[in-house]
């Protein structure tokens, strides 16, 4: 996502700064870094309006001096010193996923992830509990939708284990590119990378429905899963916590609970809709 | 043996809203720190503070792992929430003018004792009325000392 960093010289430092970033936090700003004379702000570009700019201008804080100035930020791969050098991970005896630079393993799946700041390379407990339950599936000419792909990961695990059709869903455009290039990279050919939200689900129907992203999502999405899950289909959700599980079970109950699966805290939930 | 640390990064973030652009991605992607990890984390950890401003500091290692530590909103943030909860949201683009009751600062300043350099609630509290007033909100109720 493209960025705008306004920044702030404040007097006094304190407790101007956290004046300042209290106010700014009403606005549209969604983080910041303190500097020796001030604090950056930081917006997403198509948050920052002329509306905003008012409101910045209008801001006066009692007793504190503010100046500000504004540039966009570069839209590049901030993550591209530790994609660069990252250890292959290998799931149980299962599946390898590796950097172009790395070696296949011989005898498990090979999966090719040039990450590219992008979520899923096995790194993640999360990733790697999907990756670990999808083996246990039955995916072959299956219709498979994979929300919140991130790398394309584990749609292209679904499609290397049989899966006739995988639709990778992302709202992030990085993510969306960078699917596109991992599917290239692994000659997949019976997987649609989306770039959106959930309605382009509708008029999809899944035979198997993964989700691996954060609970707050999982909650908001929740209905339209399952609108989109066959019944009796499994449902394979991640991306939280163990304590997150019972608000996730009333949110996905149109699914009955099957397997609660953790590692290292993160959760795994496989569910199967009624 | 204790890991070696290549060095601290503060960053004040809103609750679930890391992402790796920046200032995450500049600030831990140049120490060769998996930034999707901490953001994965972060946003896990603070989903409960959507929208609120949670100031983080993350140890980086030499070995290009970090941890990091989630402290409460700064008591600005805390006061501007507590006013707006009582007066509701009014222009949300607009610098607000509100109320706190002394119960609230109170609230506020126990809260952040630890940040604050405080020895006493009293002297939290006047500091936090302080941080109050120069945001224009006006303090209600009995002053307690």
């Amino acid at each position: 996502m493209q960025y705008t960093v306004y920044t702030f010289e404040v007097s006094p430092l304190i407790p101007g700064n956290d004046l300042v970033i209290a106010s700014l936090s009403e606005l549209a700003f969604d983080s910041f870094q303190e500097t020796e004379s001030g604090v950056e702000a930081y917006v997403p570009t198509q948050f920052d309006t002329d509306e905003l700019q008012n409101a910045l201008l209008e801001l006066t804080i009692e007793d504190v001096i503010i100046h500000f100035s504004k540039k966009e930020m570069e839209d590049i791969n901030w993550n591209a010193e530790w994609e660069s050098q990252f250890d292959p991970i290998d799931v149980d005896n299962l599946c390898r996923v590796r950097a172009p630079f790395h070696e296949a393993k011989e005898g498990v799946l090979d999966l090719i992830i040039e990450p590219k700041m992008s979520f899923g390379t096995g790194h993640h407990a999360t990733t790697y509990l999907v990756l670990q339950k999808m083996f246990e599936l039955d995916l072959k000419d299956k219709e498979v939708i994979d929300m919140g792909s991130g790398t394309a990961v584990l749609a292209i695990a679904a499609e290397k284990l049989g899966a006739k059709k995988v639709w990778a869903i992302d709202i992030d455009e990085w993510a969306y590119e960078n699917a596109i290039e991992n599917l290239e990279r692994n000659s997949c050919t019976r997987i649609e990378a989306l770039l959106g939200v959930e309605d382009l689900l509708e008029g999809k129907m899944a035979d198997v429905f993964i989700a691996n992203i954060n609970r707050n999502i999982l909650l908001a999405q929740a209905k339209h899963y399952e609108n989109a899950t066959k019944s009796g289909a499994p449902l394979l959700l991640s991306g939280f916590y163990e304590n997150d599980v019972p608000a996730l079970l009333e949110a996905f109950s149109a699914f009955e609970w099957k397997e609660t699966r953790v590692r290292d805290e993160w959760t795994m939930l496989f569910l199967l809709r009624k | 043996m204790a890991k070696e640390v290549a060095g601290f990064v503060k960053l004040q973030i809103k609750g679930g809203a890391a992402n790796p652009a920046p200032p995450v991605g500049p600030a831990l992607g140049s120490k060769g720190v998996n930034i999707m990890e901490f953001c994965k984390q972060f946003n896990a950890r603070t989903q409960d503070k959507a929208g609120k401003v949670c100031p983080v500091l993350i140890t980086v290692y030499k070995d290009k792992s970090f941890e990091f530590v989630i402290k409460t909103a700064p008591a600005a943030v805390q006061l501007l929430d507590a006013a707006k909860a009582k007066q509701g949201a009014a222009e949300p683009n607009r610098q607000k003018v509100g109320s706190v009751t002394w119960e609230q600062v109170k609230a506020i300043a126990e809260d952040k004792m630890p940040d604050l350099n405080c020895f006493t609630v009293e002297s939290a509290m006047k500091m936090v009325a302080g941080t109050a007033r120069s945001l224009g909100i006006q303090v209600t109720g009995e002053r307690p000392f």
